[in-house]
């Protein structure tokens, strides 16, 4: 029963940082793809090249130099001590990485709604935020959730990675147990995940049959 | 003096010449047609009085207001386009409309957002509304429509679109209404439904342009013609006459495809 009760609360970080990388990394990673669409070559270049290199390296390697980087570049560390800083390092190059990938689905979403519907737009005098946020913005999300479902359940399985800078989360805590030779809390966390995950289904179930109302 | 007054209006695309010093005017309540092949032009013409493409060449004027003259950047201003555009109305070839809004919230759309920008707006926000809805009903009533004003456009087929498609340009009351080939996607039952809409349109003296393919229709129901061909005005004149004695070689050659 303790073990259990240890396992649910280290599950507790993942689920923290599954929700704090969501908040930043959504509304981020719409930016980044508009920076990736600009007309001013330069800023999308920039744009371009950094989704490049978050998506071309190892998420793991990303969190490490995010907490390590900067003190070993003699800048001295940015995160407070203890398992606070940690966590908000994790956060961090969770939100950056995750706003890269979003950034694609997001510009793939917007680039699939017809030119048509801009222009109808544009014809009947509205101004380009009108056309974005009650144009475009709907047929872009309707399109998006599935992509978005893969990416968001990635996410809650990749909270792990955490454990990398010594965040305690829950394949962390299950693999002390296993070094004491005590195997089964490290597969049981597959059921926190599959739980976690099979929400999330339902969620996005839910989402994409409210968005069916139109094609 | 012309409602709208096009002269000398000129598009490049890279190298090649898509419009060349096109004039036409137009009085008001007046219908032209504007018909000619594939790729002559037309459509260009169509999207540079919206201001969906901006001509290279050339001067347009509106009631006296000049709306562009490629030689005077005062009149270039991307942020006046906006308020420009609202002069002419398009109605697309493949109607464009909002798939997420019933055929209602399409019409009144435009409307609602534009009157966020009247002083009275906060104050009267509840007549204001009201009132689009009361003009939007009756524009979908004047398109046989009522019965569909709560349909979303996927529920609607393609002459019901189309038609809320009118309505939506209408709802904003344009000086100039503009179809771009409004029957080239809808099979030939569903373009009698649209065909009649705009007859009754221009029978209420509405001043349209009509990029068309229909030469029967243009010849009925437009006052005037204008054939084009290859990025320049070929032919102008009364509509009967266009169709039925064209004086240009090119304008016959061109017609003879229809005479079936």
């Amino acid at each position: 029963m303790v073990i259990w009760s240890r396992l649910t609360e280290s599950f507790w970080l993942n689920t923290q940082l599954f929700a704090l990388t969501l908040l930043f990394a959504l509304p981020l990673g719409l930016v980044v793809a508009f920076g990736s669409m600009s007309r001013f070559t330069p800023l999308r270049a920039v744009v371009r090249t950094f989704v490049w290199v978050i998506r071309g390296t190892p998420l793991m390697l990303q969190i490490i130099v995010i907490y390590l980087g900067p003190g070993l570049m003699g800048w001295g560390t940015p995160w407070p001590a203890g398992s606070f800083g940690r966590l908000w390092a994790a956060v961090v190059a969770f939100v950056i990485n995750y706003a890269c990938y979003f950034s694609e689905i997001y510009r793939g979403g917007i680039e699939s709604v017809p030119r048509g519907q801009t222009e109808a737009g544009q014809v009947l005098g509205m101004t380009r935020a009108q056309i974005f946020f009650r144009v475009t913005l709907l047929q872009v999300v309707k399109r998006i959730l599935p992509p978005m479902g893969n990416e968001v359940i990635t996410l809650v399985k990749d909270t792990s990675l955490a454990n990398v800078i010594s965040n305690k989360e829950i394949i962390m805590m299950a693999k002390e147990y296993s070094a004491k030779g005590l195997i089964w809390p490290l597969f049981s966390t597959a059921i926190f995940f599959l739980v976690f995950v099979g929400v999330l289904t339902l969620l996005f179930g839910a989402l994409e049959k409210k968005l069916d109302y139109f094609k | 003096m012309a409602l709208l007054e096009a002269t000398g209006i000129g598009k490049n695309f890279g190298s090649t010449k898509v419009l060349q010093n096109i004039s036409l005017s137009l009085e008001k309540g007046e219908a032209l047609a504007i018909i000619g092949s594939s790729g002559s032009g037309k459509t260009t013409l169509l999207r540079c009085l919206n201001f969906l493409e901006t001509p290279d060449t050339g001067r347009i004027v509106v009631d006296g207001e000049t709306l562009w003259d490629a030689d005077d950047p005062a009149t270039h201003k991307e942020r006046e386009k906006r308020k420009k555009r609202l002069h002419f109305g398009l109605v697309f070839q493949n109607f464009n409309l909002f798939p997420q809004y019933t055929a209602l919230q399409n019409v009144m759309l435009a409307g609602q957002l534009l009157a966020r920008e009247r002083p009275d707006f906060r104050t009267n926000r509840k007549q204001i509304y009201e009132g689009l809805e009361i003009q939007a009903r009756r524009l979908l009533e004047q398109m046989g429509l009522s019965d569909r004003a709560n349909h979303y456009p996927h529920q609607l087929s393609g002459g019901q679109q189309q038609r809320v498609a009118i309505a939506r340009a209408l709802a904003l009351e344009p000086d100039i209404l503009c179809f771009d080939e409004p029957t080239s996607a809808l099979d030939p039952e569903l373009t009698g439904e649209v065909l009649r809409v705009l007859r009754e349109l221009a029978a209420k003296k509405t001043t349209m342009i009509i990029v068309t393919h229909e030469m029967a229709f243009a010849r009925d129901v437009a006052d005037r013609i204008l054939f084009m061909d290859g990025g320049v005005v070929v032919e102008e004149g009364p509509a009967h006459q266009v169709i039925d004695h064209p004086r240009e070689e090119r304008t016959r050659r061109f017609l003879a495809h229809y005479s079936a």
